[in-house]
């Protein structure tokens, strides 16, 4: 009930942060020295032409009276047509938001499993010579950004063994199912054993190269949460009543020691899909990063704007998300 | 009872992993798998001026004119045309052997459809634009069709072949709506779309019905891999069969192994320097003496491999408005004569400002900085500066640009009213220089129908604004291609990649 509770202010709150953002995209957006009506324009198109393009897309009206206009659409699912494609944008994203969300959520699975295990080892270091050098590869790790990995992955992975495929999501000849649009899901929804084993295949290079970038500080943090954890009264009385250290540490320790570490993966989510553009461009995975980066290179304002309004309403459901999974795991919060 | 050890499980595991995981090798012999830079932006092919998508449109849809390999204009599904001598009207004979891919025969009927009637009926097409003075099409016999124009249009046969002007099927069309036919598009073209995925791939198959010579490949398969690196990486690990541009630098190293052959191909692309006729290049002599103080044999030496060809005027070398007797000298001295006439040198130098842009085309804004360092030796002060390319268009509107910026124009057709026309014109969003003395002669080269007297005169045209200063031309620009060398196509002038002319041996 708290828990519902709690989901359910979050989602109010929700409603005047999204309306904030709408607004701060919206002025950003139409205050950047490009002209919209000329990018929409053939490049034959005259100095009338264009204006006349301008009017028609209401460019030419007071920046309250756009937004009113839009806001008035939005809340219909009107979310405008692409400058650049002609087409409406909410379609686009509906095709393109569920890429970034699988890649997304592998990243996100495999920087958990590298976070935990990797802060759980140092942790385990502490105190012996082998900790300097665990330090030093953690450090190694956190100041290489996703792309270079991603660059580095094609070479190893694709060029130098040609073992893994690294364009698209998945093998060419392979028809793609589409029941929700989440690729995984749907093959195997609708059973197609050779389709989820190559989406699966195309989706690894990305999704390591995105969740190697993010797992060091997850490392960190747990390493630096179960130190503190370790000072607490019901450790030594653990120790005292004879419990094991392993027991200590996965049963006690880990179950306080995780909730920061929590926290920071959830801020760490938002980071890990924004952190997605640059990545799904190198391994041409056809998700909202790539079409954001055509979006941007054409002025494309209808898309950019629904694509940073899906960001931020990625950000706060994964922070609700968060605050509901932390009430799971701390029975004082869900007292207060 | 087969005996089976962890070890060897494991390992048997491992293999099997491995094995599915191995990526689909580009297919040979039936089929090839062209990694491209970008998507078409629509299944609409009258839809956007999008010069990358041309070469993906060609190969599903017709043009009813076209352009051999060396820019020709040559029949197509037109078998005859004919341009009144006055320019204002157009008669096309057509095939009558042509049919869309859903069975439909082709007739005059969808030619007046693509070029007239969709655009009159306030569809948003680009080609709207390029055939702004057509006041009717004419369809006396299904294979014939007579184009009226307002005014002289003596370039229409050439627009025939050039951005956007497919022709797509009436009835389907109207039956389906726009939107429809971009879910299903139905062309004439020698391959028919089977998939397509947004940003990642397009699988064409071939086209049984092909009123033209049948393609050689079954299917041709393209990948779309933005990321240049990434295209290098897909055609050295075999992913793909054939990409265009990679990098410069990497030609070389790829020209290198054994089974792949890497080229630079010249094409129709212009890398110039867009100028103002006003504030700090208001004077003749320092726009001159900045032509004359551009080394573009170096600068092609350094970015280009030394394979893009140094210009003189805004034309490609075999394109009707190029001059072959005329040559723009790299001659610092004169630079600094020039300057010295307006009061200016090395110690005291002329301050302007220059733009480019950053990873637009290759090596742009290395090229810029290039420049700068070229004019400071003999007395310009450039302040360099980055713009988007969307950001072009918006600061000429506000005559904003800066005194020279650095720019590549794509001109497929190599005809010069699309090279100097466009760009020396002020009533078009692309040309800075807005002086009516020279612009007033563009706009009026326009509507010259006579075609010798047209391409003399735009030949003119280009001598004229280069030795004013109001253009300084510096590079035809280069394609990057790397194939398995194995695999045959057939380059064109204007960089069009087709899988209908590729073969393997």
């Amino acid at each position: 009930m708290i828990l519902l509770a709690t989901l359910g202010r979050r989602l109010l709150v929700a409603v005047p942060i999204l309306l904030v953002v709408s607004v701060l995209l919206f002025v950003a957006l139409r205050v950047l020295p490009v002209d919209p009506a000329a990018m929409s324009m053939p490049p034959n198109a005259t100095r009338d032409e264009i204006e006349g393009a301008r009017r028609q897309m209401g460019l030419d009206r007071p920046l309250p009276e756009q937004y009113a206009i839009w806001l008035g659409h939005a809340v219909h699912g009107d979310f405008g047509r692409s400058i650049h494609l002609r087409r409406d944008v909410l379609p686009l994203i509906g095709q393109t938001l569920p890429g970034t969300i699988e890649l997304a959520v592998c990243a996100m699975v495999v920087a958990s499993v590298l976070g935990l295990a990797g802060g759980l080892l140092l942790f385990s270091l502490r105190g012996r010579a082998a900790e300097a050098v665990a330090e030093t590869g953690t450090t190694l790790l956190m100041s290489i950004p996703e792309f270079l990995w991603a660059l580095l992955f094609i070479f190893v992975f694709g060029v130098l063994l040609q073992a893994m495929p690294f364009t698209g999501r998945l093998d060419p000849g392979l028809e793609r199912p589409v029941v929700t649009g989440f690729l995984l899901l749907d093959a195997l929804l609708v059973g197609r054993v050779d389709v989820f084993r190559s989406a699966a295949v195309h989706l690894l290079l990305p999704a390591v190269a995105l969740g190697l970038a993010f797992a060091p500080p997850i490392m960190r943090v747990l390493r630096s949460s179960l130190l503190d954890v370790y000072h607490e009264d019901y450790i030594r009385q653990a120790r005292l009543r004879g419990v094991s250290e392993t027991r200590i540490l996965l049963r006690h320790a880990l179950k306080n020691a995780i909730l920061p570490t929590l926290t920071l993966m959830g801020v760490q989510f938002g980071f890990l899909f924004g952190g997605s553009l640059l990545v799904e461009v190198i391994y041409s995975y056809p998700g909202m990063g790539n079409l954001m980066v055509d979006a941007v290179r054409n002025a494309d304002l209808p898309i950019i704007q629904l694509v940073g309004l899906t960001y931020c309403v990625v950000v706060l459901l994964i922070n609700s998300l968060v605050d509901g999974l932390y009430l799971v795991l701390n029975p004082r919060l869900r007292k207060r | 009872m087969v005996d089976l050890s962890r070890r060897t499980l494991l390992q048997t595991a491992a293999v099997g992993a491995l094995a599915g995981a191995m990526p689909a090798q580009a297919a040979e012999a039936d089929g090839v798998t062209i990694g491209w830079p970008s998507d078409v932006t629509s299944w609409d092919p009258n839809q956007r001026f999008t010069p990358d998508a041309q070469a993906i449109f060609k190969m599903v849809f017709d043009q009813p004119l076209d352009q051999d390999p060396k820019l020709k204009l040559v029949a197509n599904l037109v078998s005859k045309w004919e341009m009144a001598a006055d320019a204002r009207s157009l008669k096309l004979e057509f095939r009558d052997d042509v049919l869309f891919h859903n069975g439909d025969r082709m007739t005059s009927a969808d030619f007046r459809w693509t070029f007239f009637e969709r655009i009159k009926a306030g569809h948003k097409v680009d080609i709207a634009q390029s055939f702004r003075k057509v006041t009717d099409i004419e369809t006396p016999t299904p294979t014939t069709a007579i184009m009226r124009f307002d005014s002289p249009a003596p370039t229409v046969p050439v627009w025939l072949a050039f951005l956007g002007s497919f022709m797509v099927p009436k009835a389907y069309m109207e039956k389906v709506g726009v939107e429809g036919f971009s879910a299903k598009p139905v062309g004439t073209g020698p391959y028919k779309l089977a998939e397509y995925q947004l940003n990642a791939r397009i699988v064409l198959e071939r086209n049984d019905a092909y009123w033209g010579p049948k393609p050689k490949l079954r299917r041709v398969t393209i990948e779309i891999i933005k990321d240049p690196s990434a295209r290098v990486a897909a055609v050295q690990s075999g992913q793909v069969d054939i990409t265009v541009g990679v990098p410069v630098r990497e030609v070389a190293r790829l020209k290198a192994m054994p089974n792949l052959a890497a080229e630079l191909n010249p094409i129709t692309r212009v890398i110039l320097l867009q100028v103002r006729n006003d504030e700090g290049f208001a004077d003749q002599n320092i726009r001159l003496a900045a032509h004359h103080a551009i080394d573009k044999k170096a600068l092609s030496q350094a970015f280009y491999a030394g394979a893009a060809v140094p210009l003189s005027v805004p034309a490609t070398p075999g394109s009707p408005g190029y001059l072959d007797d005329y040559s723009f000298a790299y001659d610092p001295e004169l630079a600094k004569q020039l300057l010295a006439k307006s009061g200016f040198g090395p110690d005291k130098p002329a301050k302007i400002r220059m733009a480019s842009t950053n990873g637009q085309f290759p090596s742009d804004y290395d090229m810029a900085r290039a420049i700068v360092q070229m004019w400071k030796k003999v007395g310009i002060e450039a302040t360099l500066e980055v713009i988007e390319y969307a950001k072009y268009f918006e600061l000429n509107r506000g005559n904003k640009l800066p005194e020279a910026t650095l720019y590549s124009f794509d001109n497929a057709t190599g005809d010069p009213e699309i090279y100097t026309g466009y760009l020396l014109n002020p009533k078009l969003p692309f040309s800075p220089w807005k002086d009516m003395g020279l612009g007033q002669k563009v706009i009026d080269q326009f509507n010259v129908a006579d075609e010798t007297a047209r391409i003399a005169g735009w030949r003119a045209l280009n001598r004229e604004a280069a030795e004013m200063g109001a253009t300084l031309p510096l590079l035809q620009s280069v394609q990057t291609l790397v194939r398995k060398k194995s695999l045959n196509y057939t380059p064109y002038g204007n960089g069009w990649l087709l899988g209908q002319t590729m073969s393997w041996s």
